[in-house]
């Protein structure tokens, strides 16, 4: 840092509460010549606070600091960067979070098929996601990947990039999040690049493209993007898509759009099941170093069943309190170490709660699942209510029964046969599942 | 003899970890220190009351980072949402950001996205994140499922309400830093008597402290009763 800032910093620090100072002196980064000391703000926000309430303030500091004549004070955007004051002896979290080196193409190498924890959710999505990364732009294209939030989408799309640059090294890919799409075209535009942004976009041997909903209502680039696809396709290069829908489903994107997004593969991936629940916990703990017995993993991945990202926040937890305690992960440990999670699960979960959602859902009246109604628009809902209860609460099946009106624990273990049956033949009723599960397990 | 008017300097009192008195939080106060340093967790959700000491933890840990010259941005967003999200633009370069009151900003959609989109490319930068909320990820009205998931995915800690005995000590601490002499005596007067909280045990610590230079007294059982009757 330079000198001269460093002594002013001090002063500052001195004068300003902590929180302005914090806020508005410390993100400045500086840059000292002979002439002027060139102050760095990290955006367009920082820079107007900091010339309209502190440039006076720093200037009357400097001038006192330096007893020849003081620099001029130059306030711009930017950052002194890449780079970064790095750790001298990193800590085994930061050695496996930092285990993600990204390439210049995006694309993170601990994301490999390998690392892929499989399951009856998701292995539909693998085996088509496998097959683009060996025939690239021949299998599917586009492949698109849709599903809820935190299910391996990025995982998946991540592993076909890793696997066609093993085969093909020199394979041109590019990964990218919609939003530094829209971004990254706002710019060319505003620098008169547009023609390079294309170019650079239309001759990518794959384009791997995550969460594509953030196109919606973005009219510009939805635009630019049909075209950029189109040019692919033709060619027959790559596109990857994911999604947090299906296509057809996205609000505010062009019908073209939509109706092209499904010419390749759509295919979904789904929350996983307990046994893959717990194989992803199994595989992330050895990634970390750590032993996880069975019990464990079976206890989290009963309490955690809505996204793996949930699912890794828990094992951090367990983990991280092991480290500090220096105790092993036991049963009676991991426990107390998600107390107040599990606490907030419990509570979100109960049994009205999943009657009253399913209620909301099927667009009924709560009673109406207490009642004796036998009709079809009734049975149905009360029927996949029972089941989630069985699935999502700790209760005995006589319990469950008893707060569906009094009814009888055979009535319920009848309703879950059934539910789970329906589950496989029925598309409509298994996505109603599916969304239910997840809107109480959110 | 007419009372001396003590000057209305403003006294900013550090906010560092040395400050902080940790009690039943040792543990966030580890993960915190590390994180900060740059040799811990890349993402740390940290909860509690208002009042349990997070706004004064995430300026420790940019304290912190300053000292091992890492770059740094510390947003309250409480203050900050009443600007626009333009905030959050261009963080990612900074080796550490700090978002305090995350919670405020949840159900506003362009504060969402802009957290969703700073939060995605500090994570593809490998920069560390610290926020801090009333609640826990789970619990917060974010209406961006993407954000809301992301928020869990790092390391959750919560700062938990101090004992009686350690919000002493904490009173202790903070007299100290105001460079004013706080008895044990007085201070179980003062958890006995007014508020518990601390913040307002502190601002209350504040004014106390302000009326015995201006008195030139010591500050005693005795001088708080009579302060007190005074000002209320």
């Amino acid at each position: 840092m330079s000198l001269l800032w460093s002594q002013c910093i001090s002063k500052l620090e001195g004068e300003l509460p902590p929180q302005q100072f914090n806020t508005w002196i410390r993100p400045l980064q500086a840059v000292e010549s002979e002439s002027e000391l060139k102050l760095l703000a990290p955006n367009r926000f920082v820079l107007d606070w900091v010339k309209q309430h502190f440039i006076g303030k720093i200037e009357e500091v400097l001038s006192a600091q330096k007893t020849d004549s003081s620099p001029s004070v130059v306030l711009e955007i930017g950052t002194k960067k890449p780079e970064s004051a790095e750790e001298s002896s990193p800590s085994p979290a930061r050695k496996a979070q930092s285990a993600k080196k990204n390439q210049p193409n995006n694309l993170n190498v601990a994301f490999s098929f390998e690392t892929f924890v499989e399951g009856k959710s998701n292995q539909l999505a693998k085996a088509a996601s496998m097959q683009v990364a060996q025939n690239v732009g021949r299998a599917y294209n586009p492949l698109f990947i849709y599903g809820g939030v935190g299910l391996g989408k990025t995982h998946l799309m991540h592993a076909i990039g890793n696997e066609i640059l093993k085969s093909i090294p020199s394979a041109n890919i590019v990964y990218l999040h919609s939003e530094r799409f829209v971004s990254d075209m706002v710019k060319a535009l505003q620098h008169n690049a547009i023609n390079t942004f294309k170019e650079y976009y239309r001759t990518v041997d794959a384009l791997l493209i995550d969460d594509i909903q953030f196109f919606a209502g973005k009219e510009r680039s939805q635009e630019e993007f049909f075209h950029t696809f189109n040019t692919l396709l033709e060619n027959k290069h790559q596109v990857v898509l994911t999604c947090d829908r299906y296509p057809k489903e996205i609000k505010g994107l062009e019908e073209r759009l939509k109706s092209r997004f499904g010419w390749g593969l759509p295919v979904a991936v789904e929350p996983p099941d307990l046994e893959t629940r717990v194989a992803i916990l199994m595989s992330k703990a050895v990634h970390s170093g750590v032993d996880l017995p069975d019990e464990v993993a079976f206890f989290i991945g009963k309490r955690i069943r809505s996204n793996i990202r949930e699912l890794e926040g828990a094992l951090r937890r367990v983990i991280a309190n092991s480290h500090f305690t220096g105790k092993p992960i036991t049963l009676e440990f991991a426990k107390e170490a998600l107390r107040d999670l599990i606490a907030l699960q419990d509570r979100l979960i109960n049994v009205e709660n999943i009657q009253k959602t399913v209620a909301e859902y099927y667009k009924i009246r709560g009673a109406d699942l207490l009642s004796s109604k036998r009709t079809r628009s009734i049975t149905r809902p009360r029927q996949i209510a029972m089941a989630l209860a069985k699935e999502l609460t700790n209760h005995s099946l006589p319990e469950i029964g008893a707060m569906f009106g009094g009814r009888d624990h055979t009535t319920v273990l009848h309703a879950c046969r059934k539910v789970q049956e329906l589950r496989e033949s029925d598309n409509k009723l298994a996505e109603d599942y599916s969304n239910l599960l997840r809107t109480l397990s959110a | 003899m007419p009372q001396q008017l003590a000057l209305p300097f403003a006294f900013n009192p550090e906010l560092g970890f040395d400050q902080f008195h940790p009690g039943v939080n040792a543990e966030p106060v580890r993960h915190l220190r590390q994180t900060a340093a740059g040799m811990g967790e890349r993402l740390i959700f940290l909860w509690g009351d208002s009042g349990a000491g997070k706004t004064h933890l995430l300026n420790a840990c940019c304290r912190e980072a300053a000292h091992r010259n890492r770059t740094i941005s510390y947003l309250p967003l409480d203050l900050l949402i009443a600007w626009d999200a333009g905030a959050l633009e261009g963080l990612e370069h900074q080796d550490l950001v700090c978002l305090d009151d995350v919670d405020r900003i949840a159900g506003d959609p362009a504060w969402e996205a802009a957290l969703f989109i700073l939060f995605n490319r500090l994570r593809e930068l490998n920069r560390d994140l610290i926020v801090t909320a009333t609640a826990p990820p789970a619990r917060l009205s974010i209406s961006l499922p993407d954000l809301k998931t992301r928020l869990g995915w790092g390391l959750t800690l919560r700062l938990h309400a101090l004992a009686d005995e350690d919000k002493l000590v904490a009173l202790e601490l903070h007299a100290r830093s105001l460079g004013l002499d706080l008895p044990p005596q007085v201070g179980r007067f003062l958890l006995a008597h007014y508020p518990r909280d601390l913040p307002a045990l502190r601002c209350l610590l504040g004014q106390l402290d302000h009326a015995t230079l201006a008195a030139k007294r010591r500050l005693t059982i005795p001088f708080i009763k009579a302060f007190l009757g005074e000002t209320t």
